[in-house]
């Protein structure tokens, strides 16, 4: 066991530092502007962790986040420069709430699963597309998934505001789901979502899934050379193509369950770029499963803690996107030894 | 004989990056007018040494003597003023240019001082062509010529910033055969007319053709100096390895008698997108217990031959049987479930993945066959012992199971390959370029791997542009030429000089 604690501390050195060395930049800035730097500091960090609420609101923020990390992994370690978490995220959410509002007949057992497998499958097919786009016609991924992201919010934002628009409510907004399918919460978090215990699941499954079978060492060969891949005996399309699937697949039911879970109704303007910052989660982890959790859960709390300290201090909650930007920085600087270390 | 005028003098040279040393200790006489080669194997420094010559790196110690002055030389352009010209192992031309620009680029000649002087250059160029009697078009862009042509731009290049010495890193690498033959003429010409020559090679066969002296370094040091004329190719290898070399081959063994053919091809044709045929009704037969090289050019359809057999490219017309099945439609895994071990040309495009681990590469294929998985999945546990037998078997220097492979050099890489396809014990074993940029040493290794594969009574197709490779280790030797398979020679009836002319479709001329 010693050995594998000392790998897992060789892993997380580099990424650790940044944010160290990223929270001591920050702070001098923040002391800057602030008379209160120490007060800003903590409720940027810890507010997050005041009160049971504020620590559920801080999980529900996490739970999309890290399934988009997960399908970008996915997708990225077959090769795919995938940038469509945001659409695959609102088919996923708007398809579940669709099938939920239609379905409100059906007993909540059924529709529950139904629902959530639909958002699931409906974020699959949105990841499907580019995936056969790029292995059979070579169409550039980053320009498909970029504007397929365009399409979907556009089509959701008609269905928000025509088809399923709770007219009785302000704003593009659908009807409610049917409380008895609402996603139940967390033990001991009243107002959490179970959502998360999904993601931190499938982020477990998923690092087996990719570093512990042969197919997760197929897609990966296919990910960093798929000629290898093919003269390998390895069918390197397909798996592509699957990567593609599974990585929508978590993104949908990242709105799925958002849905179901937290909204409890489709909202157009739900994600603050969940698919962008989940990307951002998955690049930070160096594209792995469990880092992916981690460095979610760190978005997470940023992303909370920023409104926090703008409602106690004067500092802007833009600031974070500041901090997240150095954090970047600082990471890819990094990057290229760390990669080399590996 | 008088004494002999010596040019360069080299004494005690070493040079080190960071802690590893790179040259220990390098003396090198180079008399004025000779051709002396450098020969090593990779990774002995003799780049490294060519490079403190070009002025590119600054030795940590010792001395160069040029011309009885000793000299440093701080950077290229003080090499070229000193009578230095350098050709690297790979080109510096610009392709979309003539080749009298590229000769004179930097230094056009102007009018007015502003004015490049096009109509002056291409006639000087056409002087300086002349001159060495090269064969070139002043005025083709340099995209259009041929590998060889192209070198002798390089060489010209150098020749016209009036070098004396000139340097040739490994200048046979990128040439075929034919092109060797010529560059080996040019450089006599160039002797004649006085120049001094290096020649860096680890090719055995052209140190004996080209060289009138020949230095040898081993790990940093030069280990000997002896006139060409006296010493034999085993000797050289010798001194380079380190040890007697045991230059494995087919040659003069018994009688053999071959099993059943493991693989058929029957006028198997494939044309590409545009319609132009890559192959083109090639058939053969390869036998169990058989070594069927085949030889050519590089780019006369043994890459699309490869491919073919292995199930990676469709073919159009004919057939490809392993034993009495018709493989011709099946996907490559099924073609390794018949029995197939593919170790395809580039071991960096098909090969390996680079940023995976030596475990995982060393396995991709042998995952089920191995008994690396337990319950579905990997155990962690039996893929790093197994790759690590695997490690000490094929004597991959350097690696530990979780190295990533990229990190390994050429001839470790290709041990990994071969280690890989040849754990599943194959009945056909498929091998192409198999020492392609390899050392002595690890060559020896690929080269007795392949005959133990024959020995034990598998079909081996090796596909290689070496010569003396195919000449070492065939039983038979199919020649192809654009995309046809010429001939397919016994052994013995086959010599360089019939293979040489089948390789160039059967023409006189060189191609």
């Amino acid at each position: 066991m010693a050995p594998a604690l000392a790998n897992f501390a060789r892993v997380i050195r580099a990424p650790l530092a940044a944010i160290l060395l990223t929270l001591a930049l920050g702070f001098l800035l923040v002391a800057s502007i602030t008379d209160e730097p120490v007060r800003a500091y903590r409720d940027l960090l810890l507010a997050n962790f005041d009160s049971l609420s504020n620590f559920a609101l801080f999980l529900n923020r996490a739970t999309p986040l890290t399934l988009i990390a997960l399908g970008v992994v996915f997708s990225f370690r077959a090769g795919i420069f995938n940038v469509g978490g945001e659409g695959q995220l609102y088919a996923g959410a708007v398809t579940a709430t669709v099938v939920a509002i239609a379905g409100a007949s059906l007993p909540a057992f059924v529709l529950m699963p139904l629902a959530i497998l639909a958002g699931l499958l409906a974020g699959a097919v949105v990841g499907w597309i580019p995936g056969v786009l790029k292995v059979r016609l070579a169409v550039d991924e980053v320009v498909t998934t970029l504007m397929l992201n365009i399409i979907i919010l556009l089509i959701t934002s008609w269905l928000a505001n025509q088809v399923i628009r709770d007219t009785t409510a302000y704003g593009a907004v659908s009807w409610m789901v049917p409380s008895s399918i609402w996603l139940p919460p967390l033990p001991f978090v009243p107002r959490a979502t179970s959502g998360f215990l999904v993601a931190v699941v499938l982020a477990i499954v998923s690092w087996l899934v990719l570093f512990r079978t042969q197919w997760g060492a197929e897609v990966r060969a296919a990910g960093t050379n798929l000629r290898f891949a093919e003269a390998t005996g390895v069918p390197a399309a397909r798996r592509v193509i699957s990567a593609m699937v599974i990585a929508g697949g978590l993104a949908g039911l990242a709105g799925a369950l958002y849905v179901l879970g937290v909204g409890h109704r489709f909202e157009q303007n739900f994600s603050p770029s969940y698919g962008l910052v989940g990307l951002t989660c998955a690049l930070l982890a160096r594209v792995h499963p469990i880092g992916s959790l981690a460095t979610a859960l760190f978005y997470a709390m940023m992303l909370n803690g920023a409104a926090y300290m703008q409602i106690s201090t004067d500092v802007p909650r833009s600031l974070v996107n500041l901090l997240t930007g150095l954090l970047v920085l600082l990471m890819t600087a990094r990057l290229r030894r760390a990669a080399q270390a590996t | 004989m008088s004494v002999p005028d010596i040019i360069l003098s080299l004494a005690a040279i070493a040079k080190s990056f960071g802690d590893k040393a790179a040259l220990s200790h390098v003396d090198l006489d180079v008399r004025r007018g000779e051709v002396h080669v450098i020969c090593g194997e990779n990774g002995a420094g003799k780049s490294t040494l060519m490079n403190i010559l070009a002025g590119i790196h600054q030795p940590n110690a010792g001395s160069i003597v040029l011309n009885g002055k000793t000299v440093t030389i701080a950077d290229p352009i003080a090499a070229s003023r000193l009578g230095i010209g350098m050709v690297h192992q790979h080109f510096t031309l610009v392709p979309s240019m003539t080749v009298a620009e590229n000769l004179f680029l930097g230094r056009q000649p102007r009018r007015l001082g502003i004015f490049s002087d096009r109509r002056q250059m291409v006639e000087r160029a056409r002087e300086l062509i002349a001159r060495y009697n090269f064969h070139l078009d002043p005025e083709a862009p340099v995209r259009t010529l041929s590998v060889g042509q192209r070198q002798r731009v390089e060489i010209l290049k150098a020749l016209a910033f009036d070098a004396d010495l000139l340097i040739l890193d490994e200048p046979t690498a990128v040439l075929t055969p034919p092109e060797v033959d010529e560059l080996i003429g040019v450089v006599d010409g160039l002797r004649a007319r006085g120049r001094t020559i290096l020649f860096i090679t680890h090719k055995l066969r052209e140190v004996k053709a080209v060289s009138d002296r020949v230095t040898v370094i081993r790990h940093g040091r030069s280990i000997s100096t002896r006139n060409t004329a006296d010493v034999t190719e085993a000797d050289i290898a010798r001194d380079m390895v380190g040890r007697e070399v045991f230059l494995v081959g087919r040659k003069g063994n018994a009688q053999r008698s071959f099993g059943a053919p493991v693989l058929t091809l029957d006028s198997v044709s494939m044309t590409n997108h545009s319609g132009r045929r890559l192959l083109d009704r090639v058939s053969l037969e390869v036998r169990a217990g058989e070594v069927l090289g085949i030889a050519g050019v590089d780019g006369n359809g043994q890459t699309e031959l490869a491919e073919a057999i292995a199930g990676l490219m469709p073919v159009q017309a004919g057939k490809v049987r392993f034993g009495d099945r018709d493989l011709t439609e099946a996907t490559l895994s099924e073609r390794q479930q018949a029995g197939l071990g593919f170790v395809p040309e580039d071991r960096l495009d098909r090969g390996l993945s680079v940023t995976m681990s030596v475990a995982e590469n060393v396995a991709a294929t042998n995952y089920g066959r191995a008994g690396l998985l337990s319950g579905g999945l990997i155990n962690r546990h039996k893929l790093d012992s197994f790759a690590g037998e695997k490690i000490k078997e094929f004597d991959v220097r350097g690696a530990r199971p979780s190295t990533q492979a990229g990190w390994l050099s050429g001839g470790n890489m290709q041990k990994l390959v071969i280690a890989r396809e040849l754990e599943r014990d194959p009945s056909l074993l498929l091998i192409c370029q198999p020492t392609r940029g390899l050392d002595i040493g690890a060559s020896e290794f690929v080269h007795a791997r392949i005959l133990q594969a024959a020995d034990r009574g598998r079909a081996v197709l090796l596909i290689s542009s070496e010569l003396s490779e195919i000449f070492a280790l065939s039983d038979r030797i199919g020649v192809m030429y654009s995309g046809r398979m010429m001939r397919v020679l016994d052994r013995a009836e086959a010599d360089e000089e019939t293979v040489g002319y089948l390789m160039n479709g059967g023409s006189k001329e060189a191609a």
